[in-house]
């Protein structure tokens, strides 16, 4: 902290962007990696959707919404970007900050995690909808999975990763907001 | 004026590192996030597939890959020698590669290879592991590749029945299981048989183990479908060999694209030999 304080503030500045990106292309590696206890059913956590929930708590709807848009974006480039997932992580940017946790629950562990868990659904329920959306469309080709199939898989998928993402949020959210609590404070000290 | 001036004071720094930030994840989306990939395979690389802890499962399924394939050789063989009218194959230069990375998403199944277009692998090249086809390479950067299972709801194959020649195309069932669709209305399949690539499928070399028939449903319409359960354990693999296609595809970046035209291609010349019949009164 005192060390930090010494600094002048557009190296801080810059030392918290690199930390912030650094968080995010962390997050990209152990996505396509599968550690042990890291896997339920073939499906591993969330992690751009723990990231988005863990920048957004405290922050204002636009700042989330950008962030899920920034990962959403990257995302698309790891897997295929058509349906895209920037619609579901700036949803679930925009909705986290939109719940005000702070106002209300002092507490950061559960709730975070609570918070997670139902963001992982509804992610996953969006992209099921395009996908349904998609099938609709594109009917004559069966390359698009069937409705039928789509929403089984979605119920499938939605459970474990919600669980396995709200199991490993705090591993990301609790060293990014202890990080990110400490440059405030700074910030605030020396304004 | 100065309202702006000051309001630009303010927020120049963080608009310019929002469009920093937006035309970075722009960029990496156009770019199919190679840097990230390319990074990734940098950092792995100390814990590439030292040892395999799942040997036997690796070991049974090399077992029942060549069962089946020696099924497989021996019905082809009975057909050619009906037909009198054998091609060899010439045997294409294989690359052997690392699985470095899973699916970055729940929705597809894919997996990342350590190896890239600096090695030779090529978009459309066909993979295979121990126990049978694994999938397509869908992209590639110059260190790593994005291959499609075959296990992806998108992934569709051209297959056969070993047994009868019976032909169908295969859908994936994320897992390790698959569902087969029959052209045929009353096609001869029981449970247990073999199911391998066919001869029509213009995107996989015939005669690739696939798997084996689990149960099948002749009441399902418009066509009787099978479960099939696939031979290689795709969750459990840490090597593959990449094998160049013998046709190749346009090179196309959208794997959604790339794969529709896969799809397309397949079940042309899969249906053409049955139109005909389907016509006649």
């Amino acid at each position: 902290m005192t060390a930090l304080l010494l600094w002048s503030p557009y190296v801080r500045q810059l030392v918290n962007w690199a930390v912030t990106a650094g968080s995010v292309l962390l997050c990209l590696f152990v996505l396509h990696s599968r550690l042990p206890g890291m896997e339920l059913l073939g499906v591993g956590p969330n992690w751009p959707l723990i990231w988005v929930v863990a920048w957004s708590v405290k922050r204002s709807p636009w700042q989330g919404a950008f962030a899920g848009l920034v990962l959403g974006l990257i995302q698309d480039g790891l897997t295929s970007p058509d349906p895209t997932h920037t619609i579901s992580l700036a949803l679930v940017g925009m909705l986290t900050a939109l719940l005000q946790k702070q106002r209300y629950v002092q507490e950061d562990f559960i709730s975070v995690a609570l918070i997670v868990f139902g963001m992982a659904v509804l992610a996953e329920t969006v992209i099921a909808v395009q996908f349904s959306l998609q099938s609709s469309h594109l009917m004559a080709q069966s390359t698009y999975r069937s409705l039928a199939e789509i929403w089984g898989y979605h119920q499938r998928i939605a459970l474990s990763s919600a669980i396995l993402s709200s199991l490993w949020a705090p591993v990301l959210y609790y060293p990014l907001n202890r990080w990110w609590q400490l440059i405030n404070n700074i910030e605030q000290m020396q304004t | 004026m100065y309202i702006f001036r000051r309001w630009w004071d303010r927020h120049a720094l963080t608009l310019g590192l929002a469009c920093l930030a937006l035309s970075t994840a722009w960029l990496l989306r156009q770019t199919q996030s190679a840097v990230v990939l390319e990074l990734y395979q940098r950092l792995t690389l100390p814990f590439q597939a030292a040892g395999s802890p799942q040997a036997e499962i690796l070991a049974n399924a090399q077992v029942e890959e060549l069962q089946q394939r020696l099924t497989e050789l021996k019905n082809q063989n009975h057909q050619l020698q009906k037909l009198l009218d054998y091609k060899a194959v010439q045997p294409a230069t294989a690359i052997v590669a690392p699985i470095v990375g899973r699916s970055a998403d729940h929705w597809w199944q894919q997996v990342t290879l350590g190896r890239g277009s600096q090695q030779g692998i090529k978009v459309g090249a066909v993979v295979s592991g121990t126990g049978g086809v694994v999938g397509r390479v869908v992209q590639v950067t110059p260190n790593t590749s994005r291959v499609l299972l075959v296990s992806d709801p998108t992934s569709q194959v051209g297959v056969t029945i070993s047994r009868s020649r019976h032909m169908g195309y295969l859908r994936g069932q994320s897992g390790n299981r698959a569902i087969m669709e029959f052209f045929d209305k009353v096609p001869d399949v029981r449970p247990g048989d073999v199911v391998s690539t066919s001869s029509f499928s213009q995107l996989f070399p015939p005669g690739l183990a696939v798997g084996k028939i689990e149960s099948v449903d002749f009441g399902k319409s418009p066509a009787p479908e099978a479960v099939i359960e696939l031979s290689a354990p795709l969750s459990y693999l840490e090597w593959v060999v990449v094998t160049p296609s013998t046709t190749t595809p346009p090179p196309q970046t959208d794997p959604q694209l790339d794969l529709q035209s896969d799809l397309q291609s397949d079940l042309q010349t899969d249906l053409i030999p049955f139109a005909p019949t389907g016509l006649t009164p």
